[in-house]
C-alpha cells in the first residue's frame, strides 16, 4: 500500500479552550480527490487550515497530535514549508488585484524571490493555465490585471496560482460557494484533471458536490471524524446513522 | 463530457455488450436445437449464463452509485430508470434461453423436421431473435418508431403461440410415440412466446426515457 | 386626509433640499473669495525677478522672494524625509496590530499629537534641538513639520491598510510568503494609492505652516542650503512682511501668498489624480 499523502494521528484543533477538532485519525492516499464534508461549525475548515498551519495564524488558536506530509511531520517543520508544499484554495477567488494575470501566476515565486529565467516563467505560467483550464481564455491579454475576470476565472486562476508551486497537496476550501452553477460545474470538471497530477482535498458543505466529485469522502460531525469511505459507499450505504441523517437530510 | 456523461457512455456500452451476449446464448440454442448439439446447448448453460448473471449485477450497481452520486433529472433520470427494468428484462431472455438450452440436453433425441415445420416453431425462434436484436438496435439509436415496431410483431410472435395448442394436439393424435418430442416443442413455444414479451416491455422502457411517455398498460398504437 | 399629509411632506422634503443646496453654496463661498482675492492681488507681482533674487534692504524696490521659496523647498523635503518612513511603517504596524499594548499607546499619542497646537511643537523642537546646539536651523524646523505630518501619514496609511481584505493577506501566506514579505510585497503594494495620497496631504498640510518655524528655522535674508543655520520660507516671509510698513515688502508678501496657495491646491488636485491613476481595484 502506497504511503499516504496526508496522515494525520489522533489530531486536536483548539481555538483558545474550545475544542473544535477532537481526536482526527485520517490517511488520504495520493492522486484523489477527497471531499470532507458535514454541517456548519463542524470543524472541518478548521481541520483543513491545520494541514497547512493557517490555523496557528489566530489568535489563540493551538493545536496537537501528528499532521505527517509524506511521512514527515507538519508541525516539525517551519510553516513556510510546509505551505510551499501545500497549496490552498479560499471560498472567495482572492486573486491580487495589483498584479497581473501572468504575476499572479508566478507570485509564489516572485514574491518569495525565487528566481527563474524569463522561459522558465512563461513555461511555468502557460503550464499552470492550461492545468486550469484558463490558458485558451487568457492567453491574449495575460499582462492585463485580473479585473475582468468573472468569478469562475478569478478562481481557476487562484487554482492555477496555488498549482504553480508545484504542491503536494491541494486544499480547497469550498472553491466553488461563491461561484454561478456553471461555474461550479467547470471547476468540479477540473478537478477530475487536476487529481491526476495532485492529491486534492475539498471542504464543502454541499453534499451533492461531495458525491460528484470525489473519490472519498469524509464525514464530519461536531468535530469528530464520523465516518470516512469511499465516496460511493458512503452515499449507498453509510455505515454511522449519523451520516445516513446527514445525507438523508433528516438533519442539515 | 462531463465525468457523468462519460459514465453514462459507458453504462451503454455495457448494457450492449449484455444484449449481445444474450444474443448469442439465443443463437446458440437454437442452433443446439436444429443441430441436436449438447455441447453447445451447455455453454449455454454453464458459461454464458454466469456472465449475463455477472453484467446484470454490475448494471444495478453502477445504476445505484450513479443515482447516488449523481442526481440526475429529466432525460437523464429515466435512462436510468429504464436501463434498471430492461437489465431485468435481458437477464430473464437469458433464462429464457438457458431454459430452452436445458431441454436440448435432456432430449434422448433429435427433433422431428415435421413437427418442427408444422408449429413454425423455428420461425418462431427466428421472429423472437429478430425482435430481441431490434430493441437492441432501438435502444443503441434512440430510434422510437423502430421500438413502437416491436409491438406488432409481439402480437406475430402471440399468435403463433395460440395456434400452437391446436397445432400439436393434431400433431400428438397422428404420433402418438412421438408425444414427449411435441411437449417439448410446445414449452420451448412458450418460453419464445415470452421472450417477445420482455423485448415488449423493453420497447416500452426505450419509448419512456425517449419521448418521457408511459406506454405500459396501454393500447398500442 | 391623506392627500393633505403628502403635500405637506413632499413641501418639506423639497424645502429641505434647497436648503441643502444653499448652504453647500455657502460653503464654497469663502474658499472661492480667498482664491480670488489672491490671485487679483498676487499675479502681478510675479516675475524672473521674483522669483530668483533675494529681499533688498528695506526701502528699495525690487527684490525677490528665492531664499524662501527654496527654504520652504528644503525644509518641506527634509521634513518628508524625517515624517514618511517614520508614518508608513508605524501606521503598517498599527494596521496589523490591532490590541497590542504597543498598538494602543501609539494610537493615543497620534490621536494627542494631532490636537497639539503647532506653536506648542515648535516650541518644544526648540528646547531640542535650537537650544542645545545654539542656533537656529532649517534641520530644527524640518523636525517640528515632520511632527505635524506624522498623525495624517499614520493615519491614512493604517486606515488603507485596514481596508485591504483579509482574504489577500491568506492568499500570500498560503503561496509560502513569510510574513513580512506578505505584508511589504502583497498588502502595502494593493494600498500604495491611499498611502500616497496621506503623503502628499500631509506634505499640502504643512507646506503653510508658519507657528513651528518661527523658532526653529527662524528666517534668513540670505539665500542658503546649509540646514544646520537658519533658513527662510515663504510662511515666514508673509508672515514678516505682511505686516510690516513697506510697500515693496506687501507686494513680495502677496506674489509669495499666491505661489503657496497655487503649491497647496495643485498638491490637492494631484491627491486626488493619483488617488485615481494608483488604486487597485479591491
Amino acid at each position: 500500500m502506497e504511503r499516504p499523502v496526508i496522515k494525520s494521528v489522533n489530531f486536536n484543533a483548539f481555538f483558545g479552550t474550545n475544542h473544535v477538532v477532537k481526536n482526527v485519525n485520517i490517511e488520504i492516499p495520493k492522486h484523489n480527490a477527497i471531499a470532507v464534508m458535514g454541517p456548519s461549525g463542524c470543524g472541518k475548515t478548521t481541520y483543513l487550515r491545520c494541514i497547512n498551519r493557517l490555523h496557528e495564524l489566530t489568535a489563540g488558536a493551538t493545536s496537537n497530535g501528528e499532521m505527517l506530509l509524506n511521512g514527515e511531520e507538519v508541525y516539525g517543520m517551519h510553516p513556510i514549508f510546509a505551505r510551499l508544499k501545500i497549496g490552498m484554495v479560499f471560498q472567495r477567488p482572492n486573486p491580487f488585484p495589483n498584479l497581473s494575470i501572468y504575476d499572479n501566476v508566478i507570485a509564489g515565486y516572485k514574491l518569495n524571490g525565487l528566481k527563474l529565467s524569463k522561459a522558465e516563467k512563461d513555461n511555468i505560467v502557460e503550464q499552470s493555465l492550461t492545468k486550469a483550464a484558463l490558458w485558451n481564455e487568457v492567453k491574449d491579454s495575460i499582462h492585463k490585471k485580473g479585473t475582468f475576470l468573472s468569478g469562475g476565472q478569478q478562481q481557476r486562476l487562484c487554482i492555477a496560482r496555488a498549482i504553480a508551486m508545484e504542491p503536494e497537496v491541494l486544499l480547497l476550501d469550498e472553491p466553488t460557494s461563491a461561484l454561478d452553477p456553471i461555474s461550479t460545474s467547470s471547476i468540479e470538471e477540473l478537478f477530475h484533471d487536476l487529481k491526476k497530477n495532485y492529491t486534492l482535498i475539498v471542504v464543502t458543505h454541499n453534499m451533492q458536490q461531495a458525491a460528484r466529485v470525489s473519490d472519498k469522502t469524509a464525514f464530519f460531525y461536531m468535530g469528530e471524524l464520523v465516518e470516512y469511505d469511499d465516496t460511493k459507499t458512503m452515499f449507498t450505504n453509510p455505515k454511522d446513522t449519523r451520516t445516513q441523517n446527514y445525507i438523508t437530510g433528516r438533519f442539515s | 463530457m462531463t465525468q457523468f456523461e462519460v459514465e453514462i457512455e459507458e453504462l451503454k456500452k455495457e448494457m450492449i455488450n449484455m444484449w449481445v451476449l444474450v444474443e448469442s446464448q439465443m443463437e446458440k440454442a437454437r442452433q443446439a436445437m436444429i443441430d441436436f448439439d449438447k455441447d453447445l446447448a451447455r455453454e449455454v448453460v454453464l458459461k454464458e449464463k454466469k456472465r449475463v448473471n455477472a453484467y446484470e449485477l454490475k448494471i444495478d450497481r453502477d445504476c445505484e452509485n450513479m443515482f447516488a452520486l449523481y442526481q440526475p433529472v429529466a432525460v437523464d433520470l429515466r435512462f436510468l430508470l429504464a436501463v434498471l427494468k430492461i437489465n431485468n428484462n435481458l437477464e430473464r431472455i437469458g433464462d429464457i434461453a438457458d431454459g430452452i438450452a436445458r431441454y436440448i440436453i435432456e432430449l434422448p433425441e433429435p427433433f422431428n423436421k415435421d413437427i418442427l415445420e408444422q408449429t413454425q416453431l423455428l420461425r418462431m425462434f427466428d421472429d423472437a431473435m429478430t425482435v430481441l436484436s431490434e430493441t437492441k438496435i432501438a435502444f443503441e439509436t434512440e430510434d422510437t418508431t423502430l421500438a413502437r415496431s416491436i409491438f406488432k410483431k409481439d402480437e406475430m410472435l402471440d399468435e403463433i403461440n395460440l395456434k400452437a395448442n391446436t397445432v400439436v394436439a393434431e400433431y400428438i393424435k397422428v404420433n402418438p410415440d412421438n408425444i414427449m418430442q411435441a411437449l417439448v416443442v410446445l414449452s420451448i413455444i412458450r418460453k419464445l412466446e415470452r421472450v417477445g414479451d420482455q423485448s415488449t416491455n423493453i420497447a416500452e422502457e426505450i419509448i419512456f426515457y425517449v419521448e418521457a411517455k408511459v406506454l405500459k398498460h396501454h393500447k398500442k398504437a | 386626509m391623506r392627500n393633505v399629509n403628502i403635500k405637506y411632506r413632499v413641501a418639506k422634503s423639497k424645502s429641505i433640499q434647497i436648503i441643502i443646496v444653499m448652504l453647500a453654496f455657502i460653503v464654497i463661498l469663502p474658499l472661492l473669495a480667498i482664491i480670488l482675492y489672491i490671485f487679483k492681488e498676487g499675479a502681478t507681482k510675479i516675475n524672473w525677478t521674483f522669483l530668483t533674487k533675494i529681499p533688498k534692504p528695506v526701502g528699495e524696490a525690487g527684490g525677490g522672494i528665492v531664499n524662501a521659496l527654496l527654504g520652504s523647498a528644503i525644509i518641506v523635503f527634509v521634513a518628508s524625509i524625517i515624517a514618511i518612513p517614520i508614518g508608513i511603517f508605524t501606521g503598517i504596524y498599527l494596521s496589523e496590530n490591532k490590541t497590542s499594548k504597543l498598538a494602543y499607546w501609539s494610537r493615543l499619542s497620534v490621536d494627542i499629537l494631532q490636537g497639539v497646537p503647532s506653536i506648542v511643537i515648535g516650541i518644544v523642537v526648540y528646547f531640542w534641538l535650537v537650544k542645545p546646539f545654539g542656533t537656529f536651523s532649517s534641520l530644527s524646523g524640518s523636525v517640528a513639520l515632520a511632527i505635524m505630518m506624522l498623525p495624517i501619514l499614520i493615519r491614512s496609511t493604517e486606515e488603507t491598510l485596514k481596508m485591504i481584505p483579509f482574504s489577500l493577506k491568506e492568499a500570500g501566506l498560503a503561496l509560502g510568503l513569510p510574513y513580512h514579505k506578505v505584508i511589504l510585497r502583497v498588502i502595502v503594494p494593493c494600498g500604495v494609492s491611499g498611502i500616497l495620497s496621506g503623503v502628499i496631504l500631509s506634505i499640502a498640510r504643512i507646506a503653510g505652516e508658519t507657528a513651528p518655524l518661527l523658532f526653529t528655522a527662524f528666517g534668513n535674508p540670505y539665500l542658503s542650503y546649509n540646514i544646520l543655520k537658519p533658513m527662510h520660507s515663504l510662511p515666514l516671509l508673509i508672515f514678516n512682511y505682511a505686516t510690516s510698513p513697506y510697500d515693496d515688502w506687501h507686494n513680495l508678501a502677496w506674489g509669495a501668498a499666491l505661489i503657496l496657495l497655487t503649491t497647496v491646491l495643485l498638491l490637492n488636485i494631484i491627491t486626488k489624480l493619483t488617488t485615481k491613476r494608483w488604486n487597485v481595484q479591491l
